[in-house]
């Protein structure tokens, strides 16, 4: 009884920890033609200057994001306190990354890996050859799928990207708005599993757009 | 051809050197410091600031603006007024924030960091009694201008910052620049514009 009881336990444990994240109200995935995805940030021309307010374990702060394309795939991400303080700077590419600095209190390496999913999803242009299927179609947007990102179109734009990590949503990234070349010029970062919200507002006469 | 070269290398070096920054002799720091003694007699600043953020990786720095008020000993108000409005208010051993309407509270004893900016902008804005404990004082010039190169001795303080410059105006030697550098080699630089010295500084400045 004894043997038959931990047995069904670790195989309880092993189907929870093995279980995958299911799209809200999708019926399965389809394959489709290669989609581009996220090319918001693949001018080397352009840099951005985003108004940073966060709100990170009930601590509100202010700033100033920088988003530098340095190649098509490649970024340099700062992110800049009101008083011109340099909390981070990193550069990104889909396979690593490298720090250049990170505030002495932030230089943590699990703050530094978030930081850098983070801002590498909001970044990063991915091809998607899955889409999510949907048992009503004509009430959903398409939902495309590249590894455990699923990035949501609205008029042709990704609209949002949630990252899923095991069976739950880790981390939604929302465009809000944009400008008529579709810049994004409104972003919400909503972190699901530590309390961390970043909100970026373009600052069009800072960036080089 | 080489010799050429070498003489264009000996015309164009002293125009090189203007800008350079050197020690200042025994007498310059003497007078340099005699100077400073007519800003213990300043009571309250208000100025305009200019506050640029340089990274190495920008082609031009990250522009904010502003405007500050000191009143001795021991009130000072920090705003930013473009691109965005924030207000910092340093007074009380507390700091009142003021985000667009968004108001909070900070106890200084929560935050030593905000206390020394406080300390150390209130005291440069009026000649400066650097803290030798906590800084390494080079007293140099700049063409004309007298310079304080502030160096932490602290470690914690080495984890923020690597140097605070000041930049005194040669006209009438109150501090018209201000340059944080980090351990990173980026900096921010603050240029103090339309400054008022004495002269009445309402009350509800400081009120938030």
């Amino acid at each position: 009884m004894n043997r038959f009881l931990t047995c069904s336990f670790f195989l309880l444990l092993f189907s929870v920890s093995c279980g995958t994240y299911r799209y809200p109200n999708a019926s399965g995935i389809r394959e489709s033609v290669t989609q581009e995805l996220n090319n918001y940030y693949i001018d080397t021309a352009q840099t951005f200057v985003y108004r940073a307010k966060l709100h990170v374990f009930k601590k509100d702060m202010n700033g100033n994001l920088i988003v530098k394309t340095l190649t098509r795939n490649e970024h340099r991400v700062a992110l800049v306190s009101d008083f011109g303080q340099t909390l981070f700077d990193v550069s990104l590419s889909p396979d690593r990354y490298e720090l250049h600095y990170a505030m002495h209190d932030l230089n943590k390496r699990t703050v530094v890996r978030e930081i850098v999913d983070i801002f590498r999803t909001m970044t990063t242009q991915r091809h998607s050859t899955s889409a999510v299927m949907f048992a009503n179609q004509q009430h959903y947007y398409p939902v495309y799928v590249v590894d455990n990102c699923y990035y949501v179109l609205k008029e042709r734009r990704v609209e949002r990207i949630q990252q899923a990590r095991g069976t739950k949503e880790h981390l939604a990234i929302i465009y809000r708005e944009w400008n008529p070349e579709d810049i994004p010029t409104s972003i919400a970062i909503e972190h699901k599993k530590f309390p961390i919200t970043i909100n970026l507002t373009l600052d069009p006469d800072q960036s080089t757009l | 051809m080489k010799i050429k070269l070498l003489y264009l290398l000996v015309f164009l070096m002293p125009l090189c050197g203007q800008a350079q920054t050197r020690e200042m002799t025994a007498n310059e720091r003497a007078s340099f410091q005699q100077s400073l003694q007519q800003l213990l007699e300043v009571k309250t600043v208000s100025a305009d600031f200019v506050q640029f953020k340089h990274l190495s990786f920008m082609k031009k720095p990250v522009e904010s603006s502003g405007k500050l008020y000191v009143k001795h000993p021991d009130k000072l108000s920090w705003a930013y007024t473009a691109p965005f409005q924030y207000k910092m208010v340093f007074k009380d051993n507390k700091i009142y924030i003021d985000d667009q309407g968004k108001k909070q509270t900070i106890h200084i004893g929560n935050s030593k960091n905000f206390e020394k900016i406080s300390t150390l902008v209130s005291s440069s804005l009026r000649g400066g009694i650097y803290d030798e404990k906590e800084f390494s004082v080079s007293y140099l010039k700049q063409g004309n201008a007298d310079m304080v190169r502030l160096t932490p001795k602290l470690a914690g303080a080495k984890k923020y910052i690597k140097e605070i410059v000041l930049l005194f105006s040669p006209k009438d030697k109150h501090v018209e620049e201000v340059r944080l550098v980090e351990p990173s080699n980026d900096y921010t630089r603050f240029v103090i514009k339309n400054r008022k010295v004495n002269t009445t500084i309402d009350e509800s400045i400081f009120n938030l």
